[in-house]
């Protein structure tokens, strides 16, 4: 690839002159634009993506770089977090540690978590194509699902235990999970396979918060744990927690971590409660901050989940 | 009958809620008429109506053509004004139905949620716009009115609307060349992707598989490929399925392509019953 050429002209799908007949040819590490064009003309992004990583996107700005291999991170922890949900992690102490919830855990909610657990392996595999890093050499052994680094008695104990508690770790995952996308998106322009590729993953953790929160609404959760899925409101009562006995004193800090800023009501300047021809029956309060979902810098997202890492996540 | 008693026009936001305009809308789906849903129920008329003036009395008469420039972020975002009404008009017209009392508790205030959150972004949109804003769009009066039949019927329309939302949304990123603009997407997009998958769950429960495996539709194969990637389509996809539901009397075109290159689509696939 010519230096001078952009991403952009890369992979213009109507240049294709070829298509990839096996992973192989992936494989071999040709370094041609071709491969990611004709990847984009069959239709396949983590073709696409892996032809990227090893040609042009070596030479793109290290932003990119570095915010695939944040999501990575995110991604190997949500994924290692449900395999030890679900008894299917590579190491039998995190499994164990989820048998006395595992056993409380409806079928049609562990079908749903299945579900979910199966798209968090495919967006590592995914990321991993799209040539990011797995920089701290995270493993099933890597992870304190108590958020104690280590110790497994944190503050999130009790979702070993307590499905009530399990599931509202589960949604804050996810929500962060959005949170983190979102905020990183702006990183990721000068590359449009890569953004939407993002945006495609992005929007599938939005799937997965939106169906927490119904499975914890149908069982027991307070009315602000919308039906439709969304936020409602800002700061750890955005978490809907009500139902959950005695939450620890570090949990409730980090629901406030993971929903602060959620009630923002200006959005480009604009005051959406102040909006004309807003409907005037059955209207919420928390509409306005509910109808958009906010973002969280890679700061926040750090200090979210740092207490779930045994290794020291670099800023 | 005097034309007259077929059209019903509806100019204020608060007459959708009050009784008499419901029976008369109710009436009016009865014989085929025509609703005219006008710029104040839409939005802002501040500015006097000059990006706002009717553009047609819907039903097979005459709507402005709309002819929509993707190669700059204005056009994209009007792109996404003109989805935002749609769903909008799609949400006030089911809570103002005859069908919306005879659901449950939970679809209730799924639908008024959605509602709230797609008249919000409509009108947020057009704020943002301003001047720039395209019209506010016509409804096909009758065609509204086969989207409201039934719960199912709702529930498999609310579906389509909020997955092609978020194929929209999903395919038009990257064309934006502000990162504001790419913020303020990405927080409306996640909103349609809950609400997409609060509709899919919803009709999960009530055994309409579409494929999928029970209780994995919120986020289903059918919407959510082997890569785990989400839906996404191409502007060009997303208005040819509008125009295919017959519900806004305007054609919308594009009348300048995106500056940067597309994508191959992977779209949802039409609502099974």
């Amino acid at each position: 690839m010519n230096s001078n050429d952009t991403i952009l002209e890369s992979i213009d799908p109507d240049i294709a002159d070829r298509l990839i007949k096996s992973s192989d040819e992936i494989a071999q590490g040709r370094s041609t634009s071709s491969w990611v064009t004709a990847a984009l003309a069959m239709g396949s992004v983590p073709i696409a993506l892996a032809a990227l990583s090893k040609d042009a996107f070596g030479q793109t700005a290290g932003s990119v770089q570095d915010v695939l291999n944040f999501a990575l991170m995110l991604e190997i922890f949500e994924n290692e977090f449900y395999k030890a949900v679900l008894n299917t992690s590579a190491v039998a102490a995190q499994n164990a540690a989820f048998a006395t919830v595992r056993a409380k855990v409806p079928a049609s909610a562990a079908a749903a978590i299945g579900q979910i657990q199966k798209h968090e392996t495919a967006h590592v595999a995914t990321l991993t194509a799209a040539g990011a890093v797995n920089v701290l050499n995270l493993t099933a052994a890597s992870f304190d699902f108590t958020g104690a680094r280590g110790s497994g008695n944190g503050p999130f104990l009790a979702a070993t235990t307590d499905l009530n508690f399990l599931l509202l770790t589960a949604q804050g995952a996810e929500d962060t999970g959005v949170r983190a996308y979102k905020g990183q998106a702006g990183n990721l322009m000068s590359n449009s396979a890569v953004l939407e590729a993002a945006l495609r993953i992005h929007s599938v953790e939005a799937r997965h918060a939106s169906k927490i929160r119904r499975i914890r609404r149908q069982t027991g959760g307070p009315t602000s744990v919308r039906y439709s899925g969304t936020v409602s409101g800002g700061g750890a009562a955005a978490a809907g927690a009500d139902n959950v006995s005695n939450p620890s004193a570090g949990a409730v800090a980090a629901l406030g971590l993971i929903y602060a800023g959620e009630d923002n009501t200006t959005q480009g300047g604009v005051n959406v409660t102040g909006l004309p021809n807003l409907p005037t029956t059955n209207f919420g309060a928390n509409a306005a901050s509910e109808a958009f979902d906010e973002p969280l810098t890679k700061t926040q997202v750090i200090a979210i989940v740092q207490g779930f890492f045994i290794p020291t996540i670099p800023a | 009958m005097p034309e007259k008693s077929k059209t019903l026009v509806i100019d204020q936001p608060e007459l959708l809620f009050k009784a008499s305009t419901r029976r008369s809308f109710l009436k009016l789906l009865g014989v085929g008429g025509t609703i005219v849903l006008m710029p104040s129920v839409f939005a802002a008329c501040a500015d006097s109506g000059k990006d706002s003036t009717p553009t047609g009395l819907g039903g097979g008469t005459t709507a402005a053509a709309v002819s929509l420039n993707l190669s700059g972020d204005l056009g994209i975002l009007n792109y996404a004004y003109a989805l935002e009404q749609l769903e909008a008009a799609f949400y006030t017209a089911v809570v103002g139905s005859s069908v919306f009392s005879t659901m449950n508790a939970e679809q209730q205030e799924v639908m008024l949620d959605l509602r709230n959150h797609e008249v919000i972004h409509r009108e947020f949109l057009k704020a943002a716009l301003g001047t720039n804003a395209i019209p506010a769009l016509t409804l096909n009066g009758a065609a509204v009115a086969s989207t409201l039949t039934s719960i199912p019927v709702i529930l498999q329309n609310a579906e389509a609307f909020e997955d092609l939302g978020v194929s929209a949304y999903n395919g038009a990123g990257k064309y934006l060349a502000s990162a504001d603009y790419l913020l303020l997407a990405g927080k409306i997009v996640s909103v349609e992707a809950r609400h997409a998958a609060a509709i899919r769950d919803i009709r999960d429960a009530m055994g309409i598989t579409g494929g999928d495996a029970a209780n994995t539709r919120f986020a289903g194969d059918s919407v959510v490929n082997s890569a785990g990637l989400d839906v996404k389509l191409e502007p060009s996809s997303v208005l040819g399925r509008v125009a295919s539901t017959k519900l806004v009397s305007n054609a919308i075109s594009i009348g300048t392509a995106p500056t940067k290159a597309s994508t191959p689509d992977a779209g949802p696939p039409s609502p099974t019953p």
